[in-house]
């Protein structure tokens, strides 16, 4: 009697959180179900629930008309070149924020992940000011630049907890067996804040590589990035190539959270953020 | 080659407000094994960091095997250590740990594989050389710690509270093994602990700190036997403290009033009759007499207040005329039931004067 109570009670908790499970999947996957349809799909207008035919056409637009190889490799250095840079940063940040006392940390540390607090608009304007002054617009590493703004406070926060966790006694247990400071930074410190360092370089990468506002206001004709070009793309009203665009974009993307989803739990990746 | 291993010249250290080190002078022989013991805070960590430079003394200077020390990095010290929390390298395995030093030395690859072998025998772990630390207990993580101190064969050992992270069996168990090494090694050693069980069992000689100064330092029996002041009895062993007044002074003893009652004292201290003093007793040192023992020096009737069992021995709360308390541990051979009149002797030469 008790039995069949509780296994009723059961199959209900069970059904309704297969219902939400899916509920939730169509909400994240349905937009992208249409971007991959319409990148494939010709004539697909109207009340008609697929397109009548398949083509690989948009995919030639993107690569032939919108110069995609070309918008990949400014993608692709700025990216670096923003992740390099808000590594470094972070590198040196933390470690003076994780390892030695600091007056006036917090507040410090507050000012650092300001930028990534307000909206970027309120402040590409001046950082566009500033570049046009000192001729940084339409370059890479003036695009990189402005990326590091909201790059660099993930990365030093990141670091600074490594470096945190990092044992003091270590380092002087590799002293004391003769290892100078350079050799005890490569053979025991760097290997130690190396998942600390990759995952800073993941949160940089893809806060990089998505990034739209600062780029719309540094950018110029030879530094389209993959999100500028996107938008312009819907902007000149190719729906069909800015999906096929839209999927090309996403790849990446998949990619790395594969990659690091085998290597990586992700409690260990946001663990750089405790405490906030 | 100078006769001290290791001599502290007057090394002071501030922490802000904080005197940590207050101008200590140590110097300790080759082969010696020296513990710094105090409790913490006392600065016996700051008088190790500074021998092993990863603090730097404003006053004083830091001799090594007779070399002025002062202003070399840790890392040209030649020096060994084993630390507390072990402070292996997570990332390497206990052959990489052990190997560690021999590869920054950059020593040939066959007398490395050698050394890392003999040293990992020694310490008893070398069927473990492929796990990593993580993979160890507490005890073979220090062995390992104790073999990557050994296998360069340094000038100088230091070890930092090694045992304070193992259990009590443990720390029993390497307090001999620790000693019987830097004995078998022939290697100077400082250790540091705040364990005086430790320190009386390990140490060639015990140096006693207390607020940044070495209060007395001697061989254990010295220290146990004839400590030099209240901090210093008071931290190493049991003892009974009571205020007495000197009544009558002789050669080498001295006469004190406790309570009414009169007990001689052997000493060598300048005393003066009426001066106010602090006598004490270690309770391993008291007799317990049965009631009709013929009267003595120092023989006095008492009366059996409690007793703990402590399997070993038992600790009785003894109490003399005139309400004086004190504490009695004899072995478990002797059982004296609680409430029971008996008579003690505190023996003339177990008695010890401070005059503070």
């Amino acid at each position: 009697m008790v039995k069949t109570y509780t296994r009723g009670l059961w199959n209900g908790r069970l059904i309704l959180s297969y219902t939400l499970l899916v509920c939730l999947s169509i909400v994240i996957f349905s937009p992208f179900v249409v971007i991959i349809v319409k990148s494939f799909g010709k004539g697909w207008f109207g009340k008609l629930w697929l397109p009548p035919t398949l083509t690989l056409d948009w995919y030639k637009w993107a690569v032939n008309v919108a110069r995609l190889p070309e918008v990949m490799k400014n993608t692709i250095i700025v990216v670096a070149m923003a992740v390099a840079m808000s590594t470094i940063v972070g590198i040196f940040s933390g470690w003076a924020f994780g390892r030695r006392h600091i007056p006036g940390k917090e507040v410090l540390m507050s000012m650092i992940l300001l930028p990534r607090m307000i909206p970027p608009i309120t402040y590409a304007l001046g950082i566009a000011r500033i570049f046009y002054g000192l001729n940084l617009v339409n370059t890479h590493f003036g695009i990189a630049l402005a990326h590091v703004t909201l790059c660099a406070p993930y990365a030093i926060l990141v670091m600074s907890a490594t470096f945190e966790g990092l044992d003091e006694r270590m380092l002087e247990a590799a002293s004391v067996c003769g290892a100078n400071p350079l050799r005890t930074f490569f053979h025991v410190t760097l290997p130690q804040i190396m998942p600390g360092i990759l995952s800073s370089m993941i949160f940089t990468f893809t806060t990089s590589y998505n990034e739209f506002t600062l780029t719309l206001m540094t950018y110029g004709p030879d530094t389209l990035t993959l999100p500028i070009r996107t938008y312009l793309a819907v902007g000149e009203g190719y729906w069909e190539v800015t999906s096929a665009m839209s999927v090309i974009m996403v790849l990446p993307s998949l990619l790395i959270l594969f990659l690091i989803q085998r290597q990586v739990k992700p409690e260990q990746l946001v663990g750089g953020f405790k405490g906030l | 080659m100078s006769e001290w291993m290791i001599e502290l010249k007057g090394t002071t250290k501030r922490y802000g407000m904080l005197l940590a080190n207050d101008h200590i002078d140590l110097r300790i022989p080759r082969g010696e094994l020296l513990t710094l013991l105090g409790p913490s805070g006392c600065g016996k960590t700051t008088a190790m960091r500074c021998i092993t430079g990863h603090q730097r003394p404003d006053e004083g200077r830091v001799l090594i095997d007779g070399r002025d020390v002062t202003d070399l990095p840790t890392h040209k010290r030649d020096l060994g250590m084993v630390f507390q929390n072990f402070a292996l390298f997570p990332h390497m395995t206990v052959y990489e740990n052990v190997d560690f030093p021999l590869m920054i030395r950059s020593l040939p690859h066959e007398e490395r594989r050698q050394r890392v072998t003999d040293a990992l025998r020694l310490v008893r772990m070398d069927e473990l050389a492929d796990r990593y630390p993580r993979q160890l207990s507490g005890g073979q993580q220090q062995r390992v710690g104790l073999a990557r101190a050994l296998v360069y064969r340094p000038s100088v050992l230091l070890l930092d509270e090694p045992l304070s992270n193992l259990d009590a069996k443990l720390r029993e168990e390497m307090r001999f093994e620790i000693k019987e090494l830097v004995t078998q090694l022939h290697m100077t050693a400082v250790y540091v602990t705040h364990d005086q069980g430790e320190a009386l069992a390990l140490s060639d000689r015990v140096a006693v700190m207390k607020a940044g100064r070495i209060q007395q330092i001697g061989t254990p029996r010295e220290i146990f036997e004839q400590p030099n002041s209240l901090f210093v009895a008071d931290f190493i062993g049991l003892s009974d403290f009571i205020k007495a007044r000197v009544e009558a002074v002789e050669t080498k003893s001295v006469w004190v009033a406790v309570k009414g009652l009169r007990v001689r004292v052997q000493t060598e201290a300048l005393l003066r009759v009426g001066q106010e003093v602090t006598l004490f007793i270690r309770p391993t040192r008291v007799d317990l007499l049965e009631q009709g023992a013929p009267a003595g020096e120092n023989v006095f009737a008492a009366r059996v207040l409690k007793l703990t069992y402590l399997g070993d021995n038992i600790d009785y709360r003894v109490v003399l005329p005139g309400d004086w308390e004190i504490r009695v541990q004899t072995n478990g051979q002797q059982y004296i039931p609680a409430g029971s009149s008996i008579k003690v002797r505190l023996p003339a030469k177990f008695c010890h004067i401070i005059a503070e």
